[in-house]
């Protein structure tokens, strides 16, 4: 049996509708019930449901095999996994996003970044030799700017409009962000016939 | 920062010897080498980025010293200066404290860890990196993980061969080394279309590259450069001396291991099992390292985690 632990929220519907289409289902009770590990209908692979950022930890330690979250928790988390399939679900992008175009060129001295991304915006930042201050928040980034707490933000965006809302545009796009299926470096080989066969299904319906 | 007690002090102690009388079954002599030495050793020893793990700190003249992030550094001096004179080839093995730096949610966490490992120096081919795989396979299957561990074995000369022969700059190659390293299959792809060369798609599926001897034979029909051949050549009967030993099912050829590729020249090793979330050994053949202290020869060898084991065996009699 091998263990797959799945990002909960954005991410865990389309993980799970891809997972069915590859013929790796579990039954509508169980969806439906709060239980945070289950496993499949043919008992050949267990879910567990955890926080986005919490899937590498749980990979990388070897306690689930494989791990279903997106890029963007990924860059952020530095962890040491494989990363054999871009699934192509919950698409987004991480940008840098401020007021208006000009506030780069306002900003005397040291930009403010207000983001829950401070690995990815302190590398950004730092490979163009621009000096930032870094504000670390748990949500409702696009706040920040508004309330005069940062300059610009760099947060995630699929549609763009709480940016918009928010009166913010983007400036710049750092990366994109797809759903990625991680695995255990030592479940790849210890496994490697159940984890190839994961692998293999899932390619077949991308 | 890791207490041992009772039992578990015992269980480690126990792994310790096992390893150890296995070393002396194989006429491997025990050293001892001094955990605190100029950093200038180890940078030497292990290349800048490793070594610069390691805890530093300066001695009263102000030279840069280092708390011995590996033990190989100093063995390969040793056999390089003070022993430049004995009989070829030299076996060491040793089980020691190593230091370093790490980043601290990674899985591997600890700054200690104790290395059981053996040097092999002085010899070449295949009997030599046959030995150290067999000791290996021995010491596991003494500490009864019979059928919970795989080693996994590379030529890390096949991606060498094929990087030269496309002439890929530092960085690209830098950049192709990463994408096998972590099986990002997209990624690769895209960047392998960049360069139309034939051989590069030998790495394109990564979960091809991992199997038995069906991995070297696939690996043949794109590779041709004689570099990279003559590796898979060394590989393949490797693997035949693997079967004749009748290893093969703890055994597994895994090409896109490709994680240290500055350090081994030819035979690269890991060693996985069952319960360790992260790989508890490493090897391989680092004939480059002893000509840094002043004597070129081949040399190959491997490091156990002691303490990983331990971890493992420990779970393992609470579930048995």
């Amino acid at each position: 049996m091998i263990t797959i632990a799945i990002a909960k929220g954005r991410m865990q519907d389309s993980a799970l509708s891809l997972l069915s289409r590859a013929g790796i289902r579990l039954s509508e009770e169980a969806v439906n019930s709060r239980r945070l590990a289950l496993t499949d209908e043919t008992g050949q692979y267990r879910f567990i449901f955890v926080k986005p950022a919490d899937v590498p930890v749980y990979v990388e330690h070897g306690i689930a095999d494989c791990g279903v979250v997106g890029r963007d928790v990924l860059l952020e988390s530095e962890a040491d996994l494989l990363l054999p399939l871009d699934l192509g679900i919950a698409r987004c992008r991480i940008v840098v996003a401020a007021g208006n175009a000009e506030a780069m060129t306002r900003v005397q001295g040291m930009i403010r970044v207000a983001t829950k991304y401070s690995q990815i915006a302190t590398a950004h930042f730092g490979s163009r030799g621009i000096p930032v201050e870094i504000i670390q928040l748990s949500g409702s980034v696009e706040l920040a700017p508004a309330l005069g707490l940062a300059d610009m933000i760099v947060d995630l965006v699929e549609t763009g409009r709480t940016l918009r809302e928010n009166g913010l545009t983007v400036i710049e796009e750092i990366a994109e962000s797809t759903g990625r299926l991680v695995v255990n470096r030592a479940s790849y080989q210890l496994k490697a016939g159940e984890v190839a066969r994961l692998v293999n299904a899932l390619k077949a319906i991308i | 920062m890791r207490y041992y007690i009772g039992a578990e002090a015992r269980l480690r102690r126990m792994v310790e010897d096992v390893a150890m009388s296995v070393f002396e079954g194989w006429n491997y002599e025990e050293v001892i080498t001094p955990s605190v030495d100029y950093y200038d050793l180890f940078e030497q020893g292990m290349g800048q980025r490793e070594a610069q793990r390691g805890f530093r700190f300066t001695d009263n003249d102000g030279r840069l010293l280092a708390l011995r992030p590996d033990v190989t550094s100093s063995v390969a001096r040793m056999a390089a200066t003070l022993l430049s004179e004995r009989a070829r080839p030299l076996r060491f093995c040793y089980a020691a404290p190593v230091f370093r730096q790490q980043t601290q949610s990674h899985a591997e966490w600890r700054r200690e860890n104790t290395q059981l490992g053996c040097e092999l120096i002085g010899a070449g081919g295949k009997p030599a990196d046959l030995e150290v795989l067999r000791l290996a396979a021995e010491i596991l299957s003494r500490l009864n993980l019979q059928s919970r561990y795989c080693i996994t074995i590379n030529n890390v000369e096949i991606f060498n061969g094929v990087a030269a022969q496309i002439n890929l700059e530092t960085p690209a190659r830098e950049q192709l080394r990463r994408l096998i390293d972590t099986r990002e299959a997209d990624e690769l792809q895209r960047f392998l279309t960049n360069y139309g060369n034939g051989e590069t798609r030998a790495f394109a599926q990564p979960t091809e590259l991992t199997g038995k001897r069906n991995v070297i034979q696939a690996a043949r029909r794109t590779i041709t450069n004689d570099r990279s051949v003559a590796a898979l050549d060394s590989l393949d009967e490797l693997w035949t001396e693997i079967e004749a030993l009748g290893l093969e099912d703890s055994f597994e050829i895994d090409l896109g291991d490709v994680s240290s590729l500055d350090y081994y020249t030819g035979l690269s090793l890991k060693v996985f099992v069952h319960g360790a979330g992260s790989s508890v050994g490493r090897g391989g053949r680092y004939d480059g390292l002893t000509g840094s202290f002043g004597r070129a020869e081949p040399a190959v060898g491997f490091v156990l985690n002691l303490d990983a084991l331990t971890e493992v065996l420990g779970r393992k009699a609470t579930q048995d």
